[in-house]
């Protein structure tokens, strides 16, 4: 009985252990990964070609798609296909099969790249399809000969003393086995830079006007965020293209953190300031709808007196002699009268009107003024200053683009790292050479070659022939001439 | 140059031909010497860009020439005469870039310019290094209709907007075109390899009349109703594009032109079903009629091209979306009419396959050459679509301050890549060659087409200046 429960138990134990361990080799398994990139691909072009929520107008989807259809869609998340539960699923078991198949493969790539196979026997020589044998006087003649060769075709050759057998040995660019694994390895650090991200980062909207000071905004997802420093900006503007399309957007903006300026920066639209990992990027460039200055000449109703320029604000009044001051009292960008009122149209400065008030401080009179003279509003005869030529000069907002990316260092790692893993993999061949003298079939005595390659295979054997030819050539050179074997080859041997 | 040399050898073996094309050559390249006398201005892109065509279009002739007879001198002057059109075309990239300030990447005149230059450069790699010597019969033609396509667009600088004043968008536009390009010679590669590895004619048949079709439904996506077909309206004075709002062009409508489409794609139809038809009976009279099909197919598609450059070009035409006529040209639709060019010239390589299939077999390199050429042009354009991705992201990220955003160029790049990763993984570790491995290239270039036309043209996006 006892015996039976210990069998069961075993058994489950087994059955516990193989579950997970049939799952680990499914998730490694080629097939998964294609299947899965195939579902990846399916999915993102459903998103490509079905109008998303972040991105599309709310309007837009409703006049897009029915009712029904708009809440079919919504409820499968395919209206948010790349932020939706079942794809970052889908991509994390992207990364768990890579990270798998790499694992499961990894063991044999290291032992073949940490310990060489470099001393040839019989069943390998047999086996190996490159390979070639050259008749020689005598084993250090091959020896140096070979290793000089070698030496020159950019191969360090090492001699392999075993127990029964002496060879010689050459690569190039082992680092080529493992470039796979740096491959997958750096798409896995991308992936993990845009987990973060997702999970971590933030983005957001902000406006400022010139001078205006702010440390919060609304973020995209409509919270708000408060930043632990404030931003200020200094000024702001436009560039145009003698054609009047717009060249250049600017802003000047300082961070303020504790009440001390930290960092100043002119930013463009490809160059965004960062301080404390938060970026502030040119985005938008407009008016408005107010006033910044109003410049205006002011001459006397009575005549005498000479002209003065006068330049206006919205804060408070100006003087323009030792009695006379004068206000802007409304400025409306785009009138237009009704009811016995004037309205603003919109905010766009095309047809702005302002409504200036003049007072007297001896006789405590307000005189109001328009410009333009808006019948039935305006006293402007009546003013002690006409003006003219009126000079306008909007406010305009600049619009920052702030994100916050923690993420993205390991994103660029990645994407570096990939390159030169790519580089590696495509361009860099693990090539391997072995020389070692035997007796052929009928007992002389020839060096046998052999060589191998991981890729490439038909630009190696070229390469390989020439490298037996440039040896052939050298022995039989060595054998006319008689020539001594160098010292430090006998040592060697 | 190239002229004087054809002209001293005229007893080689097929020199009348030959002599033919340098003379043409020579009279085309006197003709427009004597416009640009007149004018005065001898160096601009557009005459370097006319050079180019009339080499290319020299090229073109030969190397079709060659693929046909095999006669090897052919093969010699083709070459030449692609040297001779690819320094016009530099002369024409460095003007161009010289005139505007920036790399001709900005436009979609630009881009074209580089990319037709790319593609020269890599015929000349593939012909000299490996020894691919038919290949100017693919891609001399995608040259010249790039060219043609480059006459027809606007020509002028436009000032870059803020956003696209970055270097690293010139770093992205470049490594794209080259990788675009590599991935263009692995598809005609890839192609050459089916039909030295004895694909049936037939079923070149249904692979290009399902081409075309796919090219005329992706026409009539702008079918608009009563018959009309939708096309971007375009501002002459502005030489732009007219949007209604932000992403959104105004359209107008060219009447009747919707029913001549329609009527293509019925006729390009038919070969299809024909060949669906004979697959199920192997009723060899049904190819014939397929084949007269094609014929017929041809003839309409070269109808529907100039009835569309007639009407496109520089007319008026009223709108569903705002009152009034509006103005449309060539430069406002460059898609549909690569669209068409491409659909004409799919066919014409089919009938090219259908008469002198013997002669073409006996010009190309073995199949495992051109296997193991294929794989190593991939090589090549992977890394530089990884590259070309990381650049975007990289500028993205300065001026949108965000790497990715999903936005379906992005995501169509990145789906691209993933369908050449999934080559590579079925190549080296699956061990797959020779015709799955074909397939798998030719799928891979057709997702860099969707990519490169289909999302500009189907989809809505950031990418919306090119």
């Amino acid at each position: 009985m006892a015996r039976c429960v210990l069998f069961l138990l075993a058994k489950g134990e087994i059955m516990a252990a193989s579950v997970p361990r049939k799952i680990w080799q499914t998730l490694g398994a080629i097939k998964t990964g294609v299947v899965l990139l195939i579902l990846v691909v399916i999915l993102s072009a459903a998103g490509t070609v079905i109008l998303q929520r972040p991105a599309t107008d709310p309007d837009e989807m409703q006049r897009s798609y029915s009712p029904q259809m708009l809440r079919v869609l919504d409820a499968m998340k395919l209206t948010d296909v790349f932020h939706a539960w079942w794809f970052v699923l889908l991509l994390l078991l992207v990364s768990l099969s890579i990270i798998a198949a790499s694992i499961q493969r990894f063991p044999n790539s290291w032992r073949y790249y940490a310990r060489p196979y470099k001393s040839p026997d019989d069943n390998f020589r047999k086996a190996l399809g490159t390979h070639a044998a050259i008749l020689i006087p005598g084993e250090d003649v091959g020896f140096a000969v070979a290793d000089d060769v070698l030496r020159k075709n950019g191969f360090k050759a090492e001699h392999i003393v075993r127990a029964d057998s002496v060879s010689l040995f050459g690569e190039r660019h082992r680092i080529s086995e493992m470039a796979v694994y740096i491959v997958h390895a750096s798409l896995l650090l991308i992936f993990m830079g845009g987990i973060v991200d997702a999970l971590y980062g933030w983005s957001g909207f902000l406006m400022l006007t010139t001078g205006e000071t702010a440390n919060s905004f609304e973020q995209r997802n409509g919270k708000l965020r408060v930043l632990p420093f404030a931003i200020r900006c200094d000024g702001a503007g436009q560039e145009n293209y003698t054609d009047g399309t717009p060249k250049k957007w600017w802003s000047k903006l300082a961070a303020i953190e504790d009440g001390r300026e930290v960092v100043r920066k002119e930013i463009v639209v490809n160059d965004p300031l960062v301080y404390r990992g938060v970026r502030f990027y040119q985005a938008n460039y407009g008016d408005t709808g107010k006033m910044a200055t109003l410049t205006l000449n002011a001459n006397p109703t009575s005549g005498s007196g000479e002209s003065k320029e006068i330049v206006l604000g919205l804060e408070g009044p100006t003087q323009i002699d030792a009695d006379t001051s004068v206000r802007v009292a409304e400025f409306i960008p785009d009138y237009v009268v009704g009811d016995g009122r004037v309205y603003a149209r919109s905010n766009q400065p095309v047809n702005p009107a302002v409504h200036l008030v003049v007072t007297s401080k001896k006789s405590g009179k307000d005189v109001n003024v328009w410009l333009p003279p808006i019948p039935g509003f305006e006293e402007n005869e009546a003013a002690p200053y006409q003006f003219e030529n009126p000079r306008l000069e909007m406010a305009h907002f600049t619009g920052l683009q702030v994100s916050h990316e923690p993420g993205q260092w390991a994103v660029w790692g990645g994407v570096i790292l990939m390159g030169l893993g790519l580089a590696v993999v495509f361009y860099l061949v693990h090539i391997r050479l072995w020389a070692v003298p035997v007796r052929d079939a009928q007992g002389q005595l020839v060096l046998w070659i052999g060589g191998a390659a991981n890729k490439n295979k038909d630009a190696f054997e070229q390469r390989f022939r020439k490298i037996v030819e440039e040896i052939e050539a050298e022995v039989k050179a060595r054998r006319e001439a008689g020539a001594p074997v160098p010292a430090d080859v006998l040592a060697a041997n | 140059m190239a002229r004087a040399q054809v002209e001293a050898q005229p007893a080689a073996t097929g020199g009348g031909l030959v002599v033919m094309v340098g003379l043409g050559v020579a009279f085309l390249l006197f003709m427009a010497f004597l416009n640009v006398v007149k004018s005065g201005n001898l160096l601009n892109d557009s005459n370097l860009l006319y050079a180019a065509l009339i080499f290319y279009c020299g090229a073109g002739v030969l190397y079709v020439a060659f693929g046909v007879t095999g006669i090897p001198s052919y093969i010699r002057f083709a070459s030449l005469a692609t040297w001779g059109g690819l320094l016009a075309n530099t002369g024409a990239v460095a003007h161009r870039w010289y005139e505007a300030g920036h790399p001709p990447f900005a436009t979609i005149y630009e881009m074209l310019l580089s990319f037709v230059w790319t593609l020269a450069v890599l015929t000349l790699i593939a012909e000299k290094k490996y020894g691919v010597k038919i290949i100017g019969t693919v891609t001399m033609p995608v040259a010249i209709v790039g060219v043609v396509l480059m006459q027809l667009l606007r020509t002028e600088v436009h000032p870059l907007v803020p956003a696209l004043q970055s270097t690293w968008l010139h770093v992205h536009v470049t490594l794209a075109m080259l990788a675009y390009a590599a991935c263009a010679l692995s598809f005609a590669l890839a192609m050459m390899f089916l039909i030295k590895d004895n694909i049936k004619t037939e079923t070149f048949l249904g692979a290009t009349s399902l081409f075309s079709i796919a090219t005329y439904l992706g026409v009539l996506t702008r079918f608009e109703k009563w018959g009309g077909l939708n096309v971007v309206a375009w501002d002459p004075g502005r030489k732009a594009e007219v949007f209604l709002s932000k992403g959104v062009r105004l359209y107008v409508v060219i009447p009747d032109l919707g029913w001549m489409m329609l009527l293509v794609l019925a006729t390009v139809t038919v070969p299809f079903v024909l060949y669906l038809a004979w697959r199920k009976t192997n009723d060899e009279g049904l190819i014939n009629l397929a084949n007269r099909a094609v014929f017929v197919g041809i003839l309409l598609q070269v109808l529907a091209l100039v009835f569309f450059i007639l009407r496109a070009r520089d007319a008026q035409y009223a709108s569903l979306d705002v009152d009034g006529l509006n103005a449309t040209s060539l430069a406002a639709s460059p898609f549909i009419l690569s669209g068409l060019i491409g659909g004409i010239f799919v066919s014409l390589l089919y009938l090219l396959l259908l008469w002198r299939r013997e002669d073409l077999e006996r010009m190309l390199p073995s199949a495992e050459e051109l296997d193991r050429i294929t794989y190593r042009t991939i090589a090549i354009a992977f890394p530089l679509l990884t590259l070309m991705i990381a650049a975007g992201a990289y500028w993205a990220n300065r001026t949108w301050g965000s790497y990715w955003s999903w936005d379906p160029k992005e995501t169509w790049a990145a789906i691209t890549w993933l369908v050449y990763a999934g080559y590579l993984h079925m190549r080296i570790t699956r061990g797959w060659r020779g015709r799955r491995a074909a397939y798998f290239a030719i799928l891979g270039f057709a997702v860099v087409m969707f990519t490169f036309f289909g999302v500009t043209y189907l989809l809505p996006g950031l990418h919306a200046y090119a």
